[in-house]
């Protein structure tokens, strides 16, 4: 399949080519917007059009029956391994976002027409390893993900690729949080060169008084965009945090809307941008506060460190607001490292690479810390070391 | 041997000459005082000292123990035992302030072909010092000078000091910013590390550092230029009369 073909399609052929019903209000609404394209506003820094022209190997859909395990585990787009007593199954998705900014979006969907869905019971940590093993494939899959009204619940999400090349993976989550609850979703990831790319399109709907904890620690190179629409009922909560760090040539980031709809819901997102070679870093992040929201926090940062003169940081964090009644700050910085902090180090007797390494960890580390899990935080931890050291040898 | 020689330095800050033809020598040992007004090139002194990127030494020589240190990276200079007590010293969140220290203390370790000190060595020397210099043991797990007071920052300095025994210590208006019982604690750091060897540059406005730390030189550097040297009487013409009344030595 090569997902530029459905470029300009008609409803009929588009449905033909992805084997779907014509009548899919998700088809409709994909055409409508159009394929992502180097024109599109949440695509222009990321060089999507090479992604969608290139042709994939679509994989079948194969029932598999999940077996026990310690961790959510699924390879290919396919659940092999689940904790017992946890809900993971099949099911068609019923409660699709129709006003979803991102084309992607619904081509998941569309490619999708089972998604994985996963009810987290009670107060729970769980684990989920998603495991690519395909070249050349369009490796589609999504998630819906709920928890329990005042209940406390954390994901922990890695990925891991084994000698794979050229492979496009479509995934994404429709995330529903509980009234009075909160659900903390930490996401580590490193990406090589050559692997897979990775377009991430999520979707997540806040209750009441429900808190959200989104922290994604995005390493290495290769291609790679998360976008996420997040709406905000009244009283709720979200904390976004996304720490970059790249080199070679790598394009990652983030591309969100926040949207504040009920009284008094809070918003943070921060981002930490750590660019190395010629790579390109995207924070392209916008809250919209409606009438509907008054007495909303909003507060938004990005902080990059350019650590070579090729790399180019694409920060765009915005505020759209419709009321008066509201607290509110944005703001971006793109910079180097601070000589007055370089020299310190060094005027104590520590080597110019061990003072750099020690302050770009440091950059780093306010973002790490916030994690409260401490062997994740480790695992964190050691994924950027991986990622850092690895990139000096 | 004089522990440091600087020889006629001319030195800039972008554009601007502010040392001229500076001569100075520190005897093993010894105290020395460099007082001088506003714009004197006080702090350019010691940032040519310890090689500071915006300082350009555009004529003269620096020896340290006999060897020149003009080519020398910072750290080189570090390594080798010079030390700088900053001014303003910097913060830099995320970095643990025992883990920077530690690393510091055993870089020089290794440079002096010492074994390194694990945790537990390192944590019981370190120990003995934040007691004697009142500092409050959560400062140590804490990032490095972030959110310190004034009086803290310089506490962690003098901390630094110890640690790392350097045989230069140059100490940038330690002063500034102390209250009394901060300034009689940094000062009692600073006399623990005489030991008859080890040089120190007191760089002050105000002598009331020198009550603290007796002076065995007081040298005035005004223009960029050392205009004179005398011993610790020097301190009582100067408080009384002011800089305008120190005429240069021939």
């Amino acid at each position: 399949m090569k997902p530029i073909e459905l470029a300009n399609k008609s409803l009929t052929d588009a449905a033909t080519l992805l084997g779907v019903d014509s009548t899919s209000p998700a088809l409709e609404r994909l055409l409508a917007i159009g394929l992502p394209s180097k024109k599109s506003e949440e695509y222009r820094y990321f060089q999507v059009e090479k992604l969608l022209e290139e042709t994939y190997n679509t994989l079948e859909y194969v029932p598999h029956s999940i077996e026990e395990g310690e961790k959510i585990v699924i390879v290919d787009g396919i659940v092999t391994h689940a904790p017992k007593n946890m809900r993971v199954y099949y099911d068609q998705c019923q409660a699709m976002d129709m006003t979803h900014f991102d084309p992607m979006y619904y081509l998941g969907h569309l490619l999708s027409p089972h998604v994985i869905k996963i009810d987290l019971d009670g107060d729970t940590d769980v684990e989920v390893e998603h495991h690519y093993t395909k070249s050349n494939a369009l490796i589609n899959y999504r998630i819906v993900l709920s928890n329990q009204a005042n209940r406390h619940a954390t994901l922990f999400e890695s990925f891991h690729a084994d000698n794979i090349r050229d492979t496009l993976v479509l995934y994404g989550y429709d995330v529903f949080v509980s009234p009075d609850s909160t659900l903390r979703m930490l996401k580590n990831q490193k990406m090589d060169e050559n692997g897979y790319a990775m377009i991430a399109s999520h979707r997540l709907k806040l209750n009441q008084h429900a808190n959200a904890v989104l922290k994604s620690f995005d390493v290495g190179s290769g291609m790679g965009l998360q976008l996420f629409k997040a709406e905000l009922d009244t009283y709720a909560y979200i904390d976004a945090g996304h720490l970059l760090y790249l080199n070679k040539e790598a394009q990652r980031g983030t591309v969100s809307k926040i949207i504040h709809r009920g009284e008094h819901s809070t918003s943070q997102q921060e981002a930490k941008n750590i660019l190395d070679g010629h790579t390109r870093g995207i924070f392209d992040a916008l809250i919209k506060v409606e009438h509907s929201a008054k007495y909303t926090k909003a507060h938004q940062n990005s902080k990059a460190i350019l650590l070579n003169e090729e790399a180019y940081m694409a920060s765009k964090p915005q505020l759209e607001i419709y009321i008066d009644e509201l607290e509110a700050s944005h703001g971006s910085t793109t910079g180097q490292l601070d000589p007055k902090q370089l020299f310190y180090l060094r005027s104590r007797g520590i080597r110019e690479t061990e003072a750099r390494k020690m302050l770009v960890i440091a950059f780093a580390n306010t973002l790490i810390e916030q994690v409260k899990d401490h062997r994740q935080q480790e695992v964190i931890k050691a994924l950027f070391d991986e990622a850092y050291y690895g990139n000096e040898q | 041997m004089k522990t440091l020689e600087i020889e006629n330095v001319h030195a800039n800050i972008g554009e601007k000459e502010i040392l001229r033809g500076l001569n100075l020598a520190l005897e093993p040992g010894k105290v020395h005082a460099i007082m001088g007004p506003n714009g004197a090139g006080k702090s350019t002194l010691s940032k040519t000292i310890v090689g500071h990127y915006d300082v350009e030494v555009t004529e003269g020589d620096i020896r340290y123990k006999g060897k020149s240190i003009l080519d020398m990276e910072p750290e080189e200079r570090a390594l080798e035992g010079i030390f700088l007590s900053f001014q303003h010293p910097v913060e830099i969140p995320g970095v643990n302030n025992a883990y920077f220290l530690r690393m510091a203390v055993n870089a020089k370790r290794k440079h002096e072909g010492k074994e390194e000190l694990n945790a537990a060595e390192f944590l019981r020397e370190m120990k003995k010092y934040l007691e004697m210099l009142g500092m409050k043991a959560d400062m140590i797990s804490r990032s490095l000078n972030e959110g310190f007071s004034g009086g803290e920052k310089k506490r962690n300095e003098i901390l630094q000091m110890l640690m790392l025994q350097p045989d230069v210590i140059i100490l940038d208006e330690i002063d500034s910013g102390l209250d009394i019982d901060a300034l009689r604690a940094v000062s009692e750091g600073i006399n623990m590390m005489k030991d008859g060897k080890r040089s120190f540059l007191v760089i002050t406005h105000y002598s009331r550092i020198l009550d603290y730390i007796k002076p065995d030189y007081i040298h005035v550097l005004k223009e960029g230029r050392i205009i004179k040297t005398a011993g610790s009487e020097l301190v009582a013409q100067l408080e009384e009369e002011g800089y305008e009344s120190i005429e240069e030595e021939a």
